[in-house]
């Protein structure tokens, strides 16, 4: 063992080849059998018509060939891509301002932090039924709204204005969230940079352009891709705000909500979903893909 | 993070080569239909969201069913309101649905389909003169023979109006509209006379409505929908007239039953159904409506009041049928129904509890009226929303109503396209 | 709230009367923008924290305080706990929040061996099918859970763990995220603190334990914090799997005030409360260790 002219690689080698597996096999385990196995299942069953209590036939790409021609689909589809359009952009800048805002070690500044983070601790259930409660037609934000002489708005009951409530209510469970990944990456940008353009004269928006973007460039790429994610596969916040028909007419159904929709219940069609589900992911991929790219691009 | 597409066809292959078992609701044995052995075994009985009141009562009956059996015993669970198809669903599909089951008929129906509700008319037909006989039919399934669940409970209400608000608007707050027509003249005008403050009705119509005002909802072999015929078209025209002039709230289309019932406690909603619980509700939470609360009956045009029903089936696949079938009717029997009705606002389906004294003798409170009145119409009561009627059809006659109501549609459009989009859900039914 | 930590006493003396406020790197913080970060900090608290308040108003409201007035009311004009005693009367709050609190603690365990172990064999050790290992985790991270849960439950049933507290756990239990959380924080250690045990001879196991754990505590409380939360706040599965009553998980109980009290907003503002204390409570007292977490870099990718 004492031979220091041993590679590190073959003095790895020497306890393969059961240790790494073991590590590595509760995880590997669990995933398989409860994630990876139930949606290759999923895969299989978007090529049946099966349905929750009757076994169903194989039925090739006709659940795919439906889709297009499914008013629903399209309408979950729009919305789902919506919601990328809507939340993202928002859920890049507005926590990295609010880690600049933290990131000053000013008296009570974890109280703060800590703060902050708390729409995240609390569940989607909770944090749906506080908002359906504050957007009410007689809750807090109308009774505010009213007082100062705006007057009522129908936040649960447009079609557009549910979508944009139900995005908000995302943002601001987001924004803890995505604040502390830019605390991190904020705190690993050199002081001497930021002084070195202070003394160049740039003000502070300046400086925040060419200094801190640029450093915390690839986190902001990661923020965009985890949360472009999470934007499409949107189900619980507009589930809970726009009721389970998806709002008027069904016209604020997301794609994830439209897969529990026809999925779910005795009745439910799991052939269809899973085709549905099968589309939710491969989106979810190619958007990640297309961040990334778009980052590697960029670098280059 | 590096995607090779090396390793993610591994990955893939990986993945389809592992077996697939899983699929398919696989074994049919255990259970039979006979149930005329001997009444011994443990059997798990399940209701819907009745625990959190009723717990005293249910375990009353089922100390009562094992004192009465030697060697049974019961185990009750109770599930929460929310999820419930999707629980039973889980069950079913992986074969651990209770022996017991607290069913509603919507539900009932593609498990029977499923082979996984017991027939009652051969397993205990001897049992069906004991309930009303359209309470016991209510739990047949168009398509198949059989009976698949003993009536359970059923419910009806008046509807309640808000007489102050009735006067506001010039309105006779003693003569509420007992017909169609007189209910949208009322609502038009109230809704006119506070300049779109009031509305009278909080919800669109659903599939039971367009049943009380006389549409036929279904063909007469039971193999599609027909709502969407003039009549049918008729009410949804009228429906678009009342959401124009803001007399059908304006949050109609996101309505659920909480937030109108929320509506007309905060005197938003002019009128809402509902049944004798509510008076309870209204006294506690809204003092000042209650003072002013009306009574009125459920309006219809076929003379047939809309009523919901509860059964209990028995799961097919049990170990215990006799016992099984002994519980089911044990707590649907007349004695049982009865103690069950005089703890909370709901009717028994059994014959001649309707004709009991509690049901027929008035004592003065409105409590009293208003169940004296719905046991009553109970006797010709229908259950208008047809058994196969799924919640994915619910939706879909929902959205177009509302597309309707917003006018991106005609109404005969709007129905046309839930009527195909029905029939089609129907067929993948099977 | 009581996640207000001491202030540190700023390092230099300094002259009284003048703002004593210095950053990270000591330097003074001048007065104007101390305000105008305050300020700022201020709206934002009212924004994030303001509707939780809201609610805790809502709930201590009595039954004849109106909830609904125009200007509102934000403090109730005769708190009351009454709410909560008509939620206590009404499900087994404390059996419930007892299941939940088994549920999230085992799911934190399981949790921390379990990443901790993934992520370790993922970040350090070399072998064959690393990188498909490593792909699995992320294509699990990307499926839709919502398609899957009815071939999960057959599955749970199979394996006869239906209807157990462990069944309920068993799918979470080591969460792909959080394996992936865990490699990335092995994988920013620098290789040379492991070099060193290499040298004593330490084995795989022993450089593990000894060396690479205690360097990422703080990501290990950052995933102690997510498990904890999925756990307590998931209802679709423990829904699913849970049969009996006596089993079920505050999520799931507290449903039943649903169908109850739909009416009641003071009822559901008290149920909430109640769903998110305890996680709250558990959040101020690990943000020391979970603000660490971060600063390990855990969560950058």
């Amino acid at each position: 063992m004492a031979n220091p002219a041993m590679s590190r690689v073959t003095r790895v080698r020497r306890h393969l080849p059961t240790s790494p597996w073991l590590f590595a096999a509760p995880g590997l385990l669990i995933t398989g059998v409860f994630v990876l196995y139930p949606f290759v299942s999923t895969l299989v069953n978007s090529l049946t018509d099966r349905r929750t209590l009757i076994p169903g036939h194989f039925v090739g790409l006709a659940n795919f060939r439906e889709l297009l021609h499914d008013d629903m689909f399209w309408t979950g589809l729009r919305n789902s891509s919506l919601y990328v359009v809507g939340v993202v952009p928002a859920l890049v800048i507005l926590p990295l301002l609010l880690a600049l805002l933290v990131q000053k070690n000013i008296p009570g500044i974890t109280f703060f932090r800590s703060a902050f983070y708390t729409p995240v601790v609390a569940s989607i259930v909770v944090v749906g039924l506080i908002w359906v409660w504050l957007l009410d037609e007689r809750g807090l934000v109308n009774s505010l709204l009213e007082a100062v002489g705006i007057g009522r708005v129908g936040f649960l009951s447009d079609q557009w204005l549910l979508l944009l409530s139900a995005m908000a209510v995302t943002v601001w469970k987001g924004l803890g969230y995505y604040m502390i990944i830019y605390l991190a990456a904020l705190a690993n940008v050199p002081r001497e940079l930021h002084e070195a353009a202070a003394v160049d004269g740039a003000g502070p928006v300046r400086r925040f352009l060419t200094v801190t973007v640029p450093a915390v460039r690839s986190t902001m790429v990661l923020v965009a891709a985890l949360s472009s994610v999470a934007a499409f596969k949107v189900f619980s916040e507009v589930y809970l705000m726009a009721g389970p028909s998806g709002g008027p007419a069904g016209e604020d159904t997301t794609l994830v909500m439209l897969v529990q929709r026809t999925g779910t219940g005795l009745t439910g069609r799991v052939g269809y979903a899973s085709a549905l589900s099968v589309v939710v992911f491969v989106v979810t991929v190619a958007l990640m893909l297309l961040v990334l790219r778009t980052d590697r691009r960029e670098e280059s | 993070m590096h995607l090779t597409r090396r390793t993610f066809a591994a990955v893939a292959a990986a993945a389809l080569l592992l077996p697939l078992s899983a699929c398919g609701s696989g074994d049919d044995d255990g259970g039979s239909t006979d149930a005329s052995g001997k009444v011994e075994g443990d059997i798990t009985f399940q209701t819907w969201n009745l625990r959190a009141n009723f717990k005293d009562y249910f375990e009353g009956v089922i100390a009562g069913f094992e004192k009465k059996y030697p060697g049974t015993h019961v185990k009750w669970i109770d599930q929460p309101a929310e999820g419930y198809a999707d629980k039973l669903s889980a069950d079913a599909a992986g074969g651990t649905l209770p022996d017991v089951v607290n069913v509603s008929p919507d539900l009932l129906a593609p498990l029977a389909k499923a082979g996984l509700a017991l027939d009652l008319d051969k397993a205990a037909g001897k049992y069906k003169s004991e309930y009303l006989q359209g309470a016991w039919t209510g739990h047949q399934v168009p398509g198949m023979s059989g009976t698949y669940a003993f009536p359970w409970y059923l419910n009806t209400g008046p509807l309640f109006y808000n007489k102050s608000l009735f006067e506001k608007a010039g309105l006779n707050p003693d003569q509420p509209p007992k017909t169609y027509d007189e209910l949208f003249a009322d609502a038009l005008r109230m809704a006119k006379q506070s300049g779109g403050k009031v509305a009278t009705l909080a919800n669109v119509p659903t599939v039971e409505d367009f049943g009380r005002y006389g549409v036929p909802l279904m063909n007469d072999q039971g193999t599609g929908f027909a709502f969407n015929d003039p009549k049918g078209v008729r009410l949804l025209t009228k429906y678009k007239e009342l959401f124009d002039a803001k007399a059908l709230d304006t949050q109609a289309l996101t309505a659920t039953p909480e937030s109108s019932g929320k509506k007309f406690l905060t005197e938003a909603v002019a009128m809402n159904p509902g049944s004798a619980l509510d008076l309870g509700n209204f006294k506690k939470n809204a003092p000042n409506l209650y003072k002013n609360i009306g009574i009125t009956d459920q309006i219809t045009s076929t003379g047939h009041v809309n009523m919901y029903v509860m059964g209990v089936m028995v799961n097919s696949r049990t170990e215990h049928t006799p016992a099984a079938v002994a519980f089911a009717h044990y707590v649907t029997d007349a004695e049982n129904q009865m103690s069950f009705a005089k703890k909370v606002a709901i009717f028994p389906s059994t014959a001649g509890s309707l004709d009991d004294p509690y049901f027929t003798k008035e004592d003065g409170t409105d409590e009293t009226r208003v169940r004296i009145a719905a046991a009553k119409s109970l006797k010709n009561a229908v259950n208008y929303t047809p058994v196969l009627f799924s919640e994915q059809m619910k939706t879909a006659l929902r959205n177009e109503v509302a597309r309707a109501l917003q006018g991106k549609e005609s109404p005969e459009a709007a129905l046309d396209n839930a009527v195909k989009a029905c029939d089609r859900l129907l067929q993948q039914q099977g | 709230m009581s996640v207000v930590e001491k202030v540190r006493p700023a390092p230099a003396p300094s002259v009284p009367g003048e703002a004593r406020v210095t950053d990270e790197h000591g330097r003074r913080i001048r007065v104007w923008e101390l305000v105008l970060r305050y300020a700022l900090l201020l709206v934002v608290l009212a924004l994030t924290v303001g509707p939780f308040l809201w609610q805790l108003s809502t709930s201590l409201k009595g039954p004849t305080e109106d909830i609904f007035s125009s200007p509102p009311s934000f403090l109730p004009s005769r708190p009351t706990l009454h709410n909560y005693e008509r939620v206590a009367d009404t499900i087994p709050v404390w059996d419930y929040a007892l299941n939940s609190l088994k549920v999230a603690t085992a799911n934190v365990v399981t949790n921390c061996v379990g990443s901790a172990l993934a992520g370790y064999a993922l970040a350090r050790l070399r072998y064959r099918g690393r990188r498909a290992a490593t792909l699995a985790f992320i294509l699990a991270m990307l499926v839709p859970v919502e398609g899957i849960v009815i071939a999960q439950f057959t599955t749970m049933r199979e394996l006869g763990l239906n209807n157990t507290l462990i069944g309920v756990v068993l799918p979470g239990s080591i969460g792909a995220m959080n394996v992936l959380l865990m490699r990335n924080a092995f994988a920013n250690l620098p290789y040379e603190i492991e070099e060193a045990a290499f040298v004593d001879g330490a084995n795989t196991w022993q450089r593990f334990l000894r060396i690479a754990l205690p360097s990422v505590k703080g990501t290990l409380a950052v995933v102690a914090i997510f498990a904890f939360m999925g756990a307590w706040d998931d209802f679709l599965w423990p829904l699913i799997v849970l049969s009996d009553p006596s089993r079920f998980t505050l999520t799931i109980g507290l449903n039943y005030l649903h169908g109850t009290f739909a009416n009641d907003e003071r009822l559901v503002a008290a149920g909430t409360v109640i769903a998110v204390a305890p996680l709250i409570a558990l959040f101020a007292c690990l943000q020391r260790y979970f603000f660490r977490g971060v600063g390990e870099g855990a969560v950058k990718g």
